[in-house]
């Protein structure tokens, strides 16, 4: 046996490993991407081909006015506008708050951090369900309903967002604080120009976590809201079915359209969403 | 004397014209409702023709999602202070808010009155009064498949044998291919309630002092429905799908479904019929089911609850009635309905609704106990145990008398 049979050999385990590797990802992939295969081509099919047992997985005419039909059902366009309005503003606002508040409690030194963290991360276990009432007759009261500010304003700032990040922050070495203290840094420029940068992943996963959130947020919207202008695309949705059954086409139909910006969103920012799950130990 | 006259003739046609006016100040009311995107033009149209006539009302139809969503709307708009003027609602959603609605009954001729449906007189009378009106309302039937059903079965008796013939392992694996009959019980416990009246029996006794589901009537009612287990298919999805896969001959479901059942048995490829549903051992009832129209008294105007009012006496004309019925799927609620030469015509041109009339003019409802909606949901667990076998219909129902009990206070 000489080395080139040896490296050969090695070589040829090494592809095999690959292969199989490679096999089951790509069954996990394929596990992965067939709802969404499903919801596309269930989106041009004809009703009569959706429920079909065994599945069809092809329709045998391409139903494109499904679409037209769906986007007949209700202004979409106008709840397009709100749903991107309202994810983009909660997700900028968000950012903003939970990197200041996050930096406080995981760098910064005052009187009853610890219970005041202890006491919003409590808030993480009460219900949402049960504050639907509450917060309707809070704004209510403030005459927000039907406005933009009910579905905007509430959703500012995230307990969960900032414990996320704080545990980020917390992972920056405090010598780097000192030593920014020592050369004159304030303690806002020290954010903004060094714990911000360092913690890019973390802070597009908020935001991302925050826009699918506002992007699919369903029953906040359905209640603060009356006007058709007002309402967003999860509203809409609902639309297709009843107690009896599901128009399921046009709402595969609408479903597609629904989902096109948030797989642009993670297009180009998985990267960060990736290391930022990772580092931070969240999944 | 002559300007005393003028002066007299000349109040009376201020205050005439004054009355004009009043009755010509517009009035805005909101309608609240769960229809899908199949009703709504249908909706809308009705409302319109509505205002077509009332000139001075304005009605705003609001969707406000799946029933489980209105709910909640409504319970939060009460607990602010702001519900809407109308809306669609269950008998137990009323029961709790009774208090701040607006009855309905009262504004109504004795005639309108007396022409609701019977069997949807109960559920929509509250402490004596007619407080709402009926609105979407549906029945359960029997639905099948003509080519292995040819006569469908008229009693409990048939009813399992037939389920029971039309079973069969076709490839011979073991496994069955095709059930005579089909259940969906954590979705769909109406089922059972249906065998329940059939039997003679109730969940509550009539002042709602008592647990009488586990009574002997109950009990029947159980057996019965354990006895169809074997050939049964039980699944918690709509049965269109099984239907249309050949896996079910037969069904009980809503009348509001037939729509989706019968494009399945259309894609299938075989012919379906509708029948009543088989007779029990004490009548042939089934349930009706579906909302009704509820108007509030609290943060309204007088001429929006008039309005409102209006509005659902309008919806009850047996025009607007058939109209809602033949667009949606839906039963006409009031008696004079089914004698309109429309009516009569869509029923000779549509075999189904035969029976789906006869059965609708032969129903019962939900019953108004505030908690009914948590009993369902008892009812539809012990029914769902006794279909898989977990339980005994015994040991099942006395554990649901149990826990229905605790639901009294």
């Amino acid at each position: 046996m000489n080395s080139g049979d040896l490296a050969s050999r090695y070589i040829l385990r090494q592809r095999a490993y690959r292969l199989i590797l490679y096999l089951l990802l790509f069954a996990g992939c394929a596990i992965m991407l067939l709802p969404f295969f499903w919801m596309l081509t269930t989106s041009f099919k004809d009703p009569s081909e959706v429920l079909k047992m065994p599945p069809q997985w092809f329709p045998k005419v391409w139903h494109w006015d499904n679409y037209v039909k769906a986007m007949r059902v209700a202004p979409f366009g106008r709840y397009f506008f709100n749903s991107f309005f309202m994810a983009i503003t909660t997700t900028i606002g968000e950012v903003i708050t939970t990197v200041l508040a996050a930096f406080a409690f995981a760098k910064m030194r005052f009187f009853g951090k610890n219970v005041l963290f202890a006491a919003l991360l409590g808030t993480l276990m009460i219900p949402g369900q049960m504050l639907l009432i509450p917060n309707y007759v809070t704004m209510y009261k403030l005459n927000w309903l039907d406005k933009y500010q009910a579905l905007i304003i509430p959703w500012l700032a995230s307990v969960f967002g900032i414990f996320l990040l704080r545990q980020f922050f917390r992972s920056i070495p405090d010598e780097l604080q000192d030593a920014a203290r020592i050369d004159g840094c304030s303690r806002f420029r020290f954010l903004w120009q060094i714990v911000v940068p360092l913690s890019r992943p973390a802070i597009m996963t908020v935001a991302l976590l925050k826009f699918l959130g506002s992007w699919n947020a369903f029953l906040w919207v359905l209640i603060m809201t009356n006007r058709e202008s007002m309402r967003t695309v999860p509203v809409g949705l609902t639309l297709f079915s009843s107690e009896v059954g599901t128009a399921y086409e046009q709402l595969m139909a609408a479903s597609v359209l629904a989902i096109i910006p948030i797989l642009i969103l993670f297009f180009f920012t998985q990267k960060q969403f990736i290391q930022g799950v990772a580092r931070t130990g969240i999944k | 004397m002559k300007g005393w006259r003028i002066g007299i003739i000349g109040l009376i046609a201020v205050l005439v014209f004054g009355l004009f006016v009043v009755a010509d100040e517009p009035v805005t009311i909101t309608f609240w409702h769960a229809m899908s995107s199949r009703h709504q033009p249908n909706l809308q149209k009705l409302v319109d023709d509505f205002m077509a006539e009332y000139p001075n009302i304005n009605v705003e139809l609001v969707y406000q999602g799946r029933y489980g969503d209105l709910q909640q709307k409504i319970n939060a708009a009460v607990a602010a202070g702001n519900p809407p003027t109308i809306a669609q609602m269950y008998e137990n959603w009323v029961t709790p808010l009774v208090e701040i609605l607006y009855p309905i009954g009262p504004t109504m001729t004795d005639e309108e009155k007396a022409d609701i449906i019977d069997g949807l007189v109960p559920s929509n009378t509250y402490n004596g009064i007619l407080y709402t009106v009926p609105f979407n309302k549906s029945i359960m039937v029997l639905y099948y498949r003509k080519d292995l059903v040819p006569n469908p079965p008229t009693t409990w008796e048939e009813y399992l044998q037939m389920a029971q013939d039309l079973t069969v392992d076709k490839d011979g694996d073991g496994t069955i291919d095709q059930y005579g009959t089909g259940f969906r019980p954590a979705a769909n416990p109406e089922q059972f309630l249906n065998f329940l009246e059939e039997a003679g029996g109730s969940i509550l006794n009539d002042d709602w002092t008592e647990v009488t589901i586990n009574n002997e009537a109950g009990l029947t009612a159980m057996e019965f429905a354990a006895s169809l287990a074997p050939y049964s298919l039980i699944t918690s999805e709509y049965m269109s799908g099984p239907f249309e896969a050949n896996q079910v001959c037969m069904f009980i479901d809503t009348s509001a479904g037939y729509y989706y059942n019968n494009k399945a048995a259309e894609t299938a490829g075989f012919e379906m019929g509708v029948a009543r549903v088989p007779m029990g051992p004490v009548n042939q009832k089934s349930m009706i089911q579906g909302t009704n129209l509820a108007v509030f008294d609290m943060n309204q105007t007088q001429e929006q609850k008039d309005a409102a009012c209006l509005l659902a006496r309008f919806l009850l004309r047996p025009e607007n009635t058939v109209f809602w019925a033949e667009k949606g799927g839906y039963q006409p609620v009031t008696k004079s309905a089914y004698e309109t030469e429309e009516w009569q015509n869509w029923v000779a041109t549509h075999e189904y609704q035969q029976a789906m009339s006869a059965q609708m003019l032969d129903g019962f409802s939900q019953i108004l106990h505030p908690n009914y909606g948590d009993m369902r949901a008892v009812i539809a667990t012990t029914f769902e145990e006794v279909m898989m076998g977990e339980a005994t219909p015994q040991e099942a129902l006395d554990d649901a008398a149990s826990q229905i009990a605790d639901l009294l206070e």
